[in-house]
């Protein structure tokens, strides 16, 4: 299937891997160039992929396959289909983004950083392009570990307490869903006879829309919230965000940046390639529930973000409001809902991807975030400042940039279903734009502050390499703002497989086992908070020495 | 005894004659470790090979008192890489505290044997005699540190309570003899078949020594409550042989299981399965819950292996719960763990070549930057402990979850407390790492040589955790062979 059988799947996926290797060997001195390279290579191959993919072929394509653990018939499979091409290309773009706009800033433990963010890039491409489970679940749980280098080793004072909550709340949504991978395999197996494609995730969809098949009750509805919870986390949805703000602010910029632009979109992605399909009586089932979650995330998430002194936390806020809409669009199960979700996934990682770096670009010269401490921007940095401008009102929602498509079409997707939701959820975005040009009028507007003026010549204005990791991002907000249809067009077949997968699903009665299940999960909340109250206690000792070292992270 | 007998028993005796020939070599000339090592080596890559041999075709000796089937070779294997890693990781702690390493190879060659007598037993008596085979020279090896108060006074401990609990295993097996009238694995399981097959219910006797049989081998393997000798036995021991404890003994105890309560006590599964569910759910819980709060590596290490032991008990469960692929995660999970915990252990025994150096958590600070290929090493062992794949430890994990899941019921109860417990579990591995990453150097101390026996064996040690990670086929073909030996389930 592929162009003249080369394995670009796995060459995209393991190029960083060889990547990493190479900037391991090589002497320090090339580090920066080698790791740029070879992120530059997977990015070339990534859009060769893209130019490739053929839209309109149902089902994924360029697909590979060998046998790995054949006693559980559990395979090395990867494909591609075009939500799964969407997202590869913005991982790629984002990685050697991060990777040139972390050339100045890092400055420390240079080489470990970079192999740090390919094997990153690893885990991540790994994850939108697994067809297995086992497989996939592998992926997801291999992004972890260097992140939780990135933020602990590079991050801000408080970065341990970060980077440990960061881990263990990630940690416990994913093992429940390795226990729920496990189950539905052998479920599957238990229904089949046989291992074999007990964890192909084409074989289980199949046998999940079959009219005769399909798992019981009791498996989706406990599979399907294990998977819930490790997905809800990573988006982060009310009320799993809390470690969000937490990762964000102490994770050095690029680190955030493939935070908010990849990690959280990792969650959406599980929702609608395998959530949905493998469990749509569950989904069925659940969805209010999730769209009065996604509701509060939304409203919270602005809420909160209006109040927040410090500009990382403002943007990492108000991912958890713009998130809220992706979830929201994925379960109201219609077409336009599921588009939009698809927008807002890519368009959230360019924007607040951007918003991320240009705050970069600023704690890079003030070492300070505090909104109060800033005014007066545009006076001593007007390319920033205008540069600034446009990503604010993209995120804001403005029409003609891409931030707007994703919003409006989830909207246009919920008011079929509840148009009192969608009456809340536009007014929230109101709001939104509130608390983002509040904040830009803020630190860019007026005097220059004296904290500003204190700075002296440090104040300068953005430089040309700064703007060589915005500009691609600019120009996709700009198209993708005007002409959505683009990305509509490469993932309508994976929005007509979701909705149609939904679609088939019938929502479980409410019994004994439902409120069980999950009075099961709010009492494992609730331990879950307790345990961490707990050690939380004995890591406070972590961010107080931290502080003490802060400097030498910098 | 015919000459069948002897082929059947050679990697038995060979064992011996490794370490009488280690003994010889150190009378000789006393004091060249190096060649008392090498003699060690080299007898027990023999012994290894010729396990192998043996276990191509099963055979019994002694009129089945002495079995060899698939599973006696793979636990033999086992054993002996275990005691090969373990004298490979020695000598750099060993000598700069001037402890002899020649008596402390043959002490642990001797203790390979009993675990070698456990794995191929099909005889009660046989069984008790390699289980105290196995611990006395675990004893001795405890307090290998005759000068140090704290490695006597763990040694002092685990010799109490583990002839305590030795005495208590020995008046169960005399109940179980004295109901069924025989000493013979398969004989017990036969009785015991009728006893349930009949009207009696179980009788008090059987249940008393049902009882007394599961807390003597639950002593062993460490599991709550019965877990007390573990920690002060742990941190007091050198680190190599504190290596070796938490895996040798542990894996020679489950060895004892599947031969005691898979084989011969397999009728009554139905009895000791709820008795299992809870040993395990509460020692991993408690394992963990004790090793959030430690300071010390090698204690935390030492809670951290009874939250293992917890794991492995899973596996068991799932088999009583009337899965096979239980007693083959049990198998891997047993492999994967020696070989990730024996490298953990391994790398906290090579920082203190240098003596004085505590097993603190301060003595891994700043240790990713000062020793790279150590700390690299000893993060890896960590991640595969924790459950990260792509390591031994997470295919371990899942193969154990996975049979739990199919058995259903209860036991998928028990596979979510399992995955909660490895999530909690995270926070103290991860705080090593934070130490070894995160943190400055606490000393100037430059950066010590390490010989290459210990690279070597790190090396092996890395291989096997990530082999075991990324093409698990071969070793599950290999304990599917080894469970189907012993299993009474289909």
């Amino acid at each position: 299937m592929s162009v003249g059988d080369v394995p670009i799947l796995s060459i995209i996926i393991f190029l960083p891997l060889v990547g990493a290797l190479v900037v391991a060997i090589l002497p320090s001195a090339y580090t920066r160039p080698a790791a740029l390279a070879f992120a530059l290579l997977t990015w070339v191959a990534s859009l060769l992929l893209l130019l490739g993919y053929l839209p309109g072929r149902p089902g994924f394509q360029y697909e590979e396959v060998a046998s790995w653990i054949p006693l559980f018939g559990i395979q090395y499979k990867v494909g591609v289909d075009g939500l799964s091409a969407a997202m590869v290309v913005l991982t790629t773009t984002l990685t050697w983004i991060c990777i040139l706009a972390s050339f100045k800033p890092i400055q420390n433990r240079i080489k470990e950083y970079m192999i740090a963010f390919l094997v990153l890039e690893v885990g991540m491409v790994g994850v939108f392009l697994a067809l297995d489970l086992f497989l996939f679940y592998i992926f997801w749980e291999i992004v972890l570990v260097p992140m939780y280098l990135i933020i602990g080793i590079w991050g801000g004072a408080n970065r341990i307490y970060a980077t440990v909550k960061f881990v263990l709340y990630t940690l416990v949504g994913s093992l429940l869903m390795l226990v729920a991978i496990l189950a539905t395999a052998f479920a599957f197996q238990s229904a089949t006879g046989s291992w074999d494609g007990a964890f192909d995730f084409v074989r289980l969809r199949e046998f999940a829309a079959s009219p005769t098949g399909g798992f019981s009750d009791v498996l989706q509805l406990g599979a399907f919230l294990a998977f819930f919870l490790a997905f809800a986390i990573k988006v982060p949805m009310f009320p799993f965000h809390t470690w969000l703000p937490d990762a964000h602010t102490e994770a050095p910029t690029a680190g955030s940046v493939i935070l908010a632009g990849v990690l959280l979109k990792l969650g959406g992605y599980g929702f609608i390639r395998f959530a949905l399909p493998l469990f749509p009586d569950a989904a069925q089932t659940l969805a209010p529930a999730i769209i009065v979650l996604s509701l509060i995330a939304i409203i919270y998430g602005a809420i909160v973000a209006l109040v927040q002194p410090d500009l990382k936390r403002l943007v990492a806020y108000s991912s958890v409001s713009h998130m809220g809409f992706v979830t929201l669009g994925i379960f109201v199960f219609n077409e336009q809902g599921t588009q939009g979700a698809i927008l807002q996934m890519v368009n959230h990682g360019l924007i607040t991807g951007a918003l991320f770096l240009l705050v970069g670009v600023i704690y890079e010269r003030t070492h300070d975030r505090t909104i109060a401490k800033m005014s007066g921007l545009a006076g001593r940095t007007p390319v920033y400042a205008a540069i600034f401008g446009f990503f604010v009102f993209a995120s804001g929602g403005l029409p003609g940039l891409s931030g707007f498509v994703g919003e409006f079409l989830a909207l246009v997707g919920t008011f079929a279903v509840s148009p009192a939701a969608a009456a809340i959820a536009a007014l929230v975005m109101i709001l939104g734009a509130g608390y983002l040009l509040y904040m830009f009028g803020r630190i860019v507007f007026g005097e220059l502050s004296d904290f500003l003026a204190g700075l002296g010549d440090h104040l300068t204005d953005i430089e040309p390499v700064e703007i060589l990791t915005l500009v691609p991002l600019a120009t996709l907000v700009v198209i993708f703002g005007v002409q959505p249809g683009l990305l509509l067009e490469l993932v309508q077949g994976t929005v007509d497989a979701t909705v149609e997968a939904a679609a088939g699903g019938t929502a479980i009665a409410i019994g004994g086992e439902v409120i069980a299940l999950i009075g099961g999960l709010v009492l494992l909340g609730v331990l879950a908070r307790i345990g961490w109250a707990l050690v939380h206690g004995e890591s406070a000792t972590g961010p107080a020495s931290a502080t003490a070292e802060g400097g030498a992270a910098h | 005894m015919t000459f069948e007998d002897l082929t059947t028993i050679a990697p038995l005796i060979l064992a011996v004659l490794s370490a009488a020939a280690v003994l010889i070599v150190d009378l000789i000339w006393p004091g060249r470790s190096p060649l008392a090592i090498a003699t060690a080596l080299l007898t027990l890559g023999a012994t290894a090979a010729v396990t192998i041999v043996v276990g191509q075709s099963p055979s019994t000796a002694f009129g089945g008192a002495y079995t060899v089937d698939a599973l006696t070779s793979f636990l033999d294997v086992l054993f002996i890489a275990i005691v090969v890693l373990t004298i490979m990781f020695a000598p750099d702690y060993l000598l700069p505290r001037s402890l002899p390493v020649a008596e402390f190879a043959i002490v642990l060659i001797f203790a390979m044997c009993g675990a070698m007598l456990i794995a191929g037993s099909a005889d009660l008596l046989l069984l008790f005699l390699g289980l105290e085979l196995m611990v006395l020279p675990g004893y001795l090896l405890a307090g290998f540190h005759k000068s140090d108060s704290y490695s006597t006074e763990g040694a002092i401990k685990y010799f109490l309570l583990g002839a305590f609990s030795s005495a208590i295993f020995l008046f169960g097996l005399a109940f179980v003899w004295g109901l069924t009238g025989t000493t013979r694995v398969d004989g017990v399981a036969e009785a015991l078949s009728a006893i349930i097959a009949g009207d009696a219910p179980l009788s008090p006797g059987l249940a008393m020594g049902l009882a007394f049989l599961t807390t003597g081998v639950a002593f062993k393997i460490a599991a709550v409550p019965f877990h007390y000798w573990t920690p002060d036995a742990y941190q007091g021991s050198p680190t190599p042989i504190t290596g070796y404890l938490s895996v040798g003994p542990k894996i020679g105890a489950f060895a004892l299981i599947l031969r005691l309560f898979v084989e011969a006590l397999g009728p009554l599964s139905d009895v000791w399965l709820p008795v299992i569910v809870i040993l395990s759910a509460i020692t991993m819980t408690l394992g963990n819950l004790v090793a959030l709060t430690q300071d010390n590596v090698k204690r935390m290490l030492a809670y951290s292996s009874i939250a293992h032991t917890g794991y492995m008990l899973v596996g068991l469960a799932a088999y009583a719960g009337g899965q096979m692929d239980g007693l083959e995660g049990l198998l891997y999970y047993g492999a994967a763990y020696t070989f990730m915990n024996l490298g953990a252990f391994a790398v906290i025994a090579a920082l203190q070549k240098r003596t004085g150096v505590t097993s603190s958590l301060g003595t891994f600070a700043g240790l990713g930057r000062k020793e790279p290929l150590l700390g690299i090493l000893m993060a890896l062992f960590l991640l595969s402990l924790t459950g990260i794949p792509p390591t031994a430890g997470f295919f371990a994990k899942a193969t154990v979850i996975v049979a739990a899941v199919e058995a259903g019921g209860a036991l998928t109860v028990l596979a979510v407390i399992a995955v909660l417990n490895a999530a909690a579990a995270a926070f103290y591995y991860l705080r090593i790492i934070v130490y070894m990453y995160m943190r400055d150097p606490e000393s100037d101390a430059p950066a010590l040589r390490h010989g290459a026996l210990m690279w070597g064996g790190l090396a092996a040690a890395t291989t096997m955790t990530l082999l075991l990670g990324l093409l698990p086929s071969a070793l599950l073909e290999i304990v599917t062979d080894a469970a189907k030996a012993i299993a009474t389930i289909p």
